[in-house]
């Protein structure tokens, strides 16, 4: 069996936004400027698409992020058979999970927003949108960086339990909401993004590369930057 | 490479350790209590799976220095089982190659309504409201110096954790898995769940024609996996599993059972297993009329009308949410080593919609040599985990 390929990569944070064939395009101003603080409340999905999905104004900031950097990978999930869509694996990693929306709900508690007080919500709102029906994992980890998702993702591809594996890595803590509470150093608001890799196997195609080990987040800015 | 179950681990409502929950399956009782909490403006009676009072304070007694840390309590007691069930079988297993998989959806969320309600909360509380410094002070307890995670995948998280355990094994990266899952009953999820309107008023009950909503469940379940040659047989074995997505709503599941028998279908193709080979199934069951009738659908759709013996235990323990994969799997491994079928708590009238080899009451089974574990959770997610006597 060939080893696991990178067919796609996007990558969104406080310096731009891009994938692999775009690289890294800068935020427009004022937003870059409330980017760069960490402000994520204008991250808005008209600024990838004139479409306009409904759902996305329901969603926290941590499924928002997860929904664009999967739009971003340019990667027409909708035309794949859907065959290949129940073989389509999803992993999300992240420190800050759903400490955001759950730090909302907790001093407001709306029904609407409890769904989103799980960081496995933002695996849904993908699935639910693009048709997908593989496996899936949600990893908390320790630390930023999406270390272990990218592993987890090819260990599908190698033992055959999927055919394309989505692995996102996903930070998404407004430092505004962090504010209003007095949280311990431990969970400080890191640097926000939304990383995607797309891996599969080698396909012959130009944009597919070797998979490299190591934080996703790296990877992928390695290959928007590039 | 073969992996196997060393020990188990567990702490519910219906008292500390296997033993208080195995009387309580054998009894067919239910656990469930009512207690009275402030949900807004209003104080609602809650029905649920609580751990006795007396319990957790003899778990702070204990353990002063995480007094108001209780998912860490209540898992290093589930832990503390499994490992004190293991006995030196796990002696050969140095701690770098001893790895820790946890399970849960709020850690401890104890620690974010105190901070919002302005309360004192210690230090350690408020790290381990994040799921994975509470893995990694829980590894450490345990002496597990090797890989850690921490799952969180809403209800079927237990089930996605077991089988990271599994994959640490095959990768060579561990030889052995410390795998615990936990979750609190608290004003967080209480919110949340009333707010959806999900709650059983009297109690849920699974897969009855009567069937209303849930009761969350508290507590922690722990199994620890070892790589099978570690481990003299007769013992049970891992054998697969398999995960899906629904694709369809985010706190509803799909209508048509399609998802989860994808998931099931998944386990049997990685266990090597025919539907016919299956000979208990320990149900996810949580008692909301759309579970229970979208499971129905995926069992008939996998098994035909030859659906084996299935239960729910929500009925005695509650819904332990991302601890409930563990905590059921340890009583899959019971029921193997017994070759004894638990019931299915606060059952009265079966709904027709429910195969007819659902088990109201204990009993003996006829043959027991393979068992079937499903969860399904918020956000469309499926899981399903296959468990084997060996020898069979």
């Amino acid at each position: 069996m060939n080893p696991p390929a990178v067919l796609a990569a996007s990558y969104l944070g406080p310096e731009g936004f891009g994938n692999d064939l775009t690289g890294l395009r800068p935020w427009p101003w004022p937003l870059a400027e409330e980017l760069a603080r960490g402000e994520l409340a204008g991250l808005h999905w008209s600024l990838l698409s004139a479409s306009d999905p409904s759902r996305f104004l329901r969603m926290d900031l941590m499924c928002r992020l997860g929904f664009m950097a999967v739009e971003l990978l340019d990667a027409h999930f909708e035309a794949r058979p859907a065959v290949q869509r129940d073989r389509l694996g999803v992993c999300v990693e992240s420190f800050t999970g759903s400490l955001d929306t759950d730090i909302r709900f907790a001093q407001t508690p709306r029904p609407s927003i409890f769904a989103y007080t799980l960081p496995s919500t933002v695996i849904g709102e993908i699935c639910i949108r693009f048709g997908f029906r593989g496996p899936v994992l949600s990893l908390v980890a320790a630390r930023p960086g999406g270390e272990n998702a990218g592993t987890e993702a090819a260990a599908w591809l190698a033992t055959g339990e999927a055919d394309l594996a989505l692995c996102l890595s996903l930070e998404a803590l407004n430092p505004s909401t962090a504010r209003t509470l007095p949280l311990p150093p431990a969970l400080a608001p890191c640097l926000w993004h939304g990383a995607a890799l797309l891996l599969g196997r080698e396909d012959g195609s130009p944009r597919a590369k070797p998979f490299l080990a190591g934080p996703l987040a790296a990877a992928c800015q390695r290959w928007v930057c590039r | 490479m073969p992996i196997a179950v060393a020990g188990c681990g567990a702490l519910t409502a219906a008292g500390p350790g296997l033993a208080s929950l195995l009387a309580a399956v054998a009894a067919n009782a239910s656990a469930l209590q009512t207690r009275a909490y402030v949900l807004g403006r209003t104080t609602q009676a809650i029905v649920a799976g609580y751990v006795p009072a007396d319990v957790v304070a003899a778990l702070r007694a204990a353990d002063p220095a995480h007094a108001d840390a209780r998912a860490f309590l209540f898992a290093a007691a589930a832990l503390d089982e499994a490992a004190a069930n293991a006995g030196d079988r796990l002696a050969a297993v140095p701690p770098a190659r001893r790895g820790f998989v946890l399970a849960t959806t709020k850690a401890n969320i104890d620690a974010l309504d105190q901070l919002v309600r302005r309360q004192p909360v210690s230090t350690v509380a408020q790290r381990q409201l994040q799921p994975a410094l509470l893995a990694a002070d829980l590894a450490a307890r345990c002496a597990c110096r090797g890989p850690v995670q921490c799952v969180s995948a809403a209800c079927v998280s237990g089930l996605l954790a077991l089988g990271q355990g599994v994959a640490l094994i095959r990768r060579g990266l561990a030889d052995a898995v410390w795998v615990a899952g936990v979750d609190l009953i608290s004003h967080f999820v209480l919110a949340g769940f009333t707010a959806l309107k999900s709650l059983d008023p009297e109690g849920c009950r699974p897969f009855d024609r009567a069937r209303v909503g849930l009761s969350l469940g508290e507590g922690a379940g722990a199994v620890i996996l070892v790589r099978a040659d570690l481990l003299a047989p007769p013992h049970i074995r891992l054998k697969g599993t398999g995960s899906s997505n629904d694709a369809n709503h985010l706190t509803g599941p799909s209508r048509d059972g399609s998802g989860l028998a994808l998931a099931i279908q998944r386990a049997l193709a990685a266990a090597r297993l025919a539907p016919d080979q299956i000979d208990f199934i320990n149900a996810h069951g949580t008692g909301t009329p759309y579970n229970d009738n979208m499971e129905a659908l995926a069992l008939r759709s996998v098994f035909g009308e030859r659906v084996p013996p299935f239960n729910s235990n929500k009925g005695l323990t509650g819904h332990l949410l991302g601890a409930a994969g563990v905590l059921e799997t340890t009583l899959c491994v019971a029921a193997l080593q017994t070759g004894r079928l638990p019931g299915t708590p606060r059952l009265r009238e079966r709904d027709p919609v429910a195969p007819a080899s659902l088990l109201a009451e204990p009993r003996a089974a006829d043959r027991l040599e393979r068992v079937l574990k499903i969860n399904c959770g918020f956000a469309g997610t499926n899981a399903a985990l296959i468990l084997e006597r060996y020898p069979s």
